[in-house]
């Protein structure tokens, strides 16, 4: 959490025990609802919304925005708490927000995404069949015959892996040569690969690293300006560490998996699987979900494997804010559950979500789902009562207090409770 | 045209021209292909495939098996033992001093008369997999880089853009808003949800439905609205399920690919994956792309078509109003079948929805391949002919029922059993379960309780 967020969260009303709106009455005025979308704080709640063929809006706490679009889709809150929806009228799509629309216009957008104070608004978007990024409103100036892979950086930098020369159908060897690049804010860097995936920024959003295929067989990683020298048989995502001088990748030779750090082996272990770093900068630990011995998934932090083992999958893995608390969603014999610093919740949940956490890492909090009903569990009790639908809990910034969004019987209900009360 | 127009099969085969793996071989050295073939046997392969070699005793029960013997005169070279016998034992007999001829021949074999059905594997006494020693054969094709153009081009897509026909993001998910919108006519308020986090499903499908048969996906959108059904799409990539890297033997991007079907999953917080009728996607996330990358079984749900089909009729969300009038006979993809044991469930939907089913011989797990499976199909125009010549016994399979109709619940199987009716002038018409199902089934909204 920044401090922008952090802020944001002090004003919150932390105070009202109880708000409540009846989102159920919106079905009879409309032809359909769409599924509910609550803001970070818990005062608005919003859906999609069609009155008649082609004619869709935004209905939020009741109120229709006057704006009506022919299509409609991927409505969302941004963490700062204003609502954005990508909409169509006349075959021209934008993004509207808060019911106010961009000014550029194109012919398809989608892969809607932001910063994570909310500041950057960033999306894919083709016109006249050339891919390229919207940002706050500000498109790339030039555009590529093909583009995968966006992301956006906190800074609201944006990068995406762009096709820069064209090739002709079952132009295979023209493939081998090269025609991707990572374009940066519009500009594409000037080597060229077989294959980009997964752009990574550093955390001052000044430089990228990410994966590539230098030919059929050799995998690499591309480092700020270059291309590590070493090939492998596979490599995934990397990430900076050490204030962004340093990077490590996961890499994978002689059929294991291994860590490497700016092009050299890491962490001593060898792994059946290693993927998703997570990173504390300022603990200097590094995380990532690995399989110990085939078929067995764990945690390893800086380079220790957890002892408690998941059959199926991990997934979520991430540090709280001040870096005590590493956490995980776990699924062995179909259930999931939390597993934080190397505990697990006994939670038997059919779907999960990543938890929250507070600074300190002490409150961890997450919904889940189980025999289709939803349950909040806080540091691994399970909280009483019961919902039909409920979202992403929120912890006060003194983490005394837990925000509790949910839907029960068509009224939806905004909650403070103290942690207490729950733990 | 018939196969009796065909008068030398043997040249008609050994006579096609791809460009690729003309090129690849142009650019090969002696000590290159040795390395890569010596790397790959002694690197890449362990225990089984050592077995493998040691213990087939050439006894030749397993030619009547595979459809390739019998459908060229049991000439012996169609024999499952005999393609290993053509390519990894000499290979191994000579420590990778092959020539670029016997290359030539090998991708020849591994690529196109090797379906990987596992038809043998069963009719063996010691149940050696000749499937897996072909795609060892791919392998070092793959490492060679000498393997056929067509299905190379679309490994290709698959990389860059995790799908196998270069589907562009935006047409993904335009293609779906539009097959919402055709849909609504039917049921005013259908939708095809994307992105819906926490649904209890997530649909995929292979590429092609997109680009080419969106009527499928309009299909079923009606069918999950109908039933009731909490599912979603994804946006993202990761959409598509299939994977001809897996028959390609680039296990590297197979798994890639896995990792980021189950990875859409897990995102939207679905508890299973509903695939749509494709047999080999099936056994990519199933049984190949999910090993390599580490998952031992798939780590969400996942549940093929005529599982679900099974399972929307038998629980009463979707009904039946007058059943299927023609006559249909079913086939039964290997990779499903052979791969997963969904035979008896696909004769129950059958039976579900029409009135008249005449069975296939052989059928069940000892069906015949459509021919096309293992990537086959994906070789594209240079091998078409050799593959009718090829796929003679499944056309005298067809013929044999006298059916109206043919089912075939997977994608491959359907464009390949459509060229064999094609080429030979089978008159039957093929279908998906999803086709009859739209068909025959009751347009009302279940309302029964979850
Ligand atoms: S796997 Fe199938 S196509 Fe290949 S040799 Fe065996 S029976 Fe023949
Ligand atoms: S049946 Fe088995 S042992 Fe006999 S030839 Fe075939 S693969 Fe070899």
């Amino acid at each position: 959490m920044n401090d922008k967020n952090a802020n944001g969260r002090n004003a919150w009303d932390w105070q009202t025990e109880k708000k409540q709106i009846p989102v159920k009455e919106w079905e009879s005025q409309f032809n359909w609802v769409e599924e509910p979308h609550v803001s970070p704080d818990g005062e608005q709640v919003a859906s999609i919304v069609n009155s008649d063929e082609a004619e869709f809006s935004i209905c939020v706490n009741g109120d229709v925005w006057e704006d009506t679009f022919e299509k409609a889709w991927s409505l969302k809150f941004s963490p700062d708490g204003r609502l954005a929806v990508l909409a169509a009228n006349d075959e021209e799509w934008t993004v509207c927000i808060d019911g106010t629309e961009w000014e550029s216009r194109f012919d398809y957008i989608w892969g809607m995404t932001f910063s994570s104070d909310g500041s950057y608004l960033g999306a894919a978007i083709q016109q006249d069949g050339e891919y390229g990024v919207v940002v706050n409103d500000e498109p790339w100036e030039s555009l590529y015959e093909n583009m995968n892979h966006f992301t956006l950086s906190e800074q609201g930098g944006s990068a995406a892996v762009v096709q820069v020369s064209s090739m002709s159908q079952g132009d295979i060897d023209g493939f081998a040569g090269g025609l991707f690049s990572l374009a940066v804010n519009g500009e594409p860097m000037p080597q060229t690969f077989m294959n980009i995936w997964d752009p990574a920024f550093d955390s001052q959003g000044k430089h990228l690293a990410f994966t590539i295929r230098k030919n059929r067989s050799d995998y690499s990683i591309f480092q700020v300006d270059t291309a590590w020298d070493q090939t492998f048989q596979s490599a995934w995502k990397p990430a900076f560490i050490e204030n962004d001088t340093s990077l490590v990748a996961p890499v994978r030779t002689g059929g294991k998996w291994y860590l490497y750090k700016n092009a050299r082996p890491f962490w001593s272990n060898v792994y059946e699987q290693l993927w998703q770093i997570a990173v504390h900068q300022e603990k200097k630990s590094i995380a990532a979900i690995v399989s110990d011995s085939y078929g067995k998934w764990t945690v390893s932090q800086d380079d220790r494997p957890w002892t408690n083992h998941a059959d199926q999958m991990i997934t979520d893995l991430s540090f709280s804010e001040q870096g005590d608390t590493l956490c995980a969603l776990f699924k062995t014999n179909g259930a999931w559950t939390v597993v934080a610093n190397d505990k697990p919740w006994d939670l038997g949940a059919d779907k999960l979500w990543k938890p929250a956490m507070d600074a300190t890492g002490e409150i961890v909090a997450a919904r889940f789902e189980k025999q289709g009903r939803y349950h909040l569990a806080v540091n691994g009790r399970v909280a009483p009562g019961d919902y039909d639908m409920l979202f992403d809990p929120e912890i006060s910034p003194d983490g005394t207090k837990i925000l509790i969004k949910s839907i029960t019987g068509g009224i939806y209900s905004r909650q403070v409770l103290s942690v207490d009360g729950l733990i | 045209m018939q196969d009796s127009t065909i008068e030398n099969k043997d040249s008609v085969k050994t006579d096609v021209i791809d460009e690729a793996v003309e090129r690849g071989l142009e650019r090969l050295t002696p000590e290159r292909i040795a390395g890569v073939i010596n790397q790959v046997l002694a690197k890449e392969t362990g225990a089984r495939f050592k077995t493998y070699i040691d213990t087939c005793m050439r006894c030749g029960l397993c030619a009547d098996a595979c459809s390739f013997f019998l459908s060229n005169d049991r000439d012996p070279k169609f024999s499952p033992a005999a393609k290993v016998k053509q390519t990894l034992t000499e290979m191994l007999e000579k420590r990778g001093n092959v020539s670029k001829d016997f290359l030539k021949n090998m991708v020849r074999i591994a690529h196109t008369e090797c379906n990987v059905c596992k038809r043998c594997s069963m009719y063996c006494p010691f149940g050696i997999d000749i499937a897996y020693m072909m795609l060892t054969v791919r392998r070092i094709c793959h490492k060679l880089e000498i393997t056929p153009l067509y299905i190379q081009d679309t490994v290709n897509s698959h990389s860059a853009t995790m799908n196998q026909m270069w589907v562009k993001e935006d047409e993904w998910i335009d293609t779906l808003q539009w097959q919402e919108e055709d849909a609504r006519e039917e049921f005013e308020d259908l939708r095809i949800p994307l992105d819906k986090d926490g649904a209890d499903i997530m649909y995929s499908v292979i590429a092609p439905e997109p680009k080419f048969q969106a009527g499928l996906i309009y299909q079923t959108a009606v069918i999950m609205h109908a039933a009731g059904v909490n599912w979603t799409m994804p946006s993202n990539p990761g959409w598509d399920n299939s994977n001809m890297a897996m028959f390609t033997g680039d296990f590297e991007i197979s798994g890639r690919l896995a990792k980021a079907h189950y990875e859409a999953a897990a995102d939207l917080h679905v508890n299973r994956i509903v695939m749509g009728e494709c047999g080999h996607a099936f056994r990519s996330v199933y049984d190949v792309g999910n090993r390599w990358a580490g998952w031992r079984m798939p780590p969400i749900e996942l549940v093929h078509a005529i599982d679900f089909f099974h399972e929307l009729l038998t629980t009463g969300r979707i009904k039946v109003k007058e059943k299927y009038k023609k006559s249909v006979t079913l086939h039964d993809p290997c990779n499903v079948s052979r791969g997963r044991g969904l035979h008896d469930k696909a004769r129950e939907v059958v039976n579900l929805l029409c009135d008249n089913f005449i069975e296939m011989t052989p059928n069940k797990e000892h069906n015949f391949c459509c021919g096309a499976g293992g990537g086959v199909i994906n070789c594209g125009p240079p091998y078409k002919t050799t593959r009718m010549i090829n796929n003679r016994v499944k056309k005298e399979q067809l013929e044999q029922t006298g059916a109206e109709v043919l089912i075939a619940p997977c994608h491959n199987c359907h464009s390949g059993l459509e060229d064999i009716t094609h080429h030979y002038g089978v008159d039957m018409e093929i279908k998906f379960f999803g086709d009859i199902i739209y068909e025959v089934m009751e347009k009302t909204i279940y309302q029964g309780g979850v």
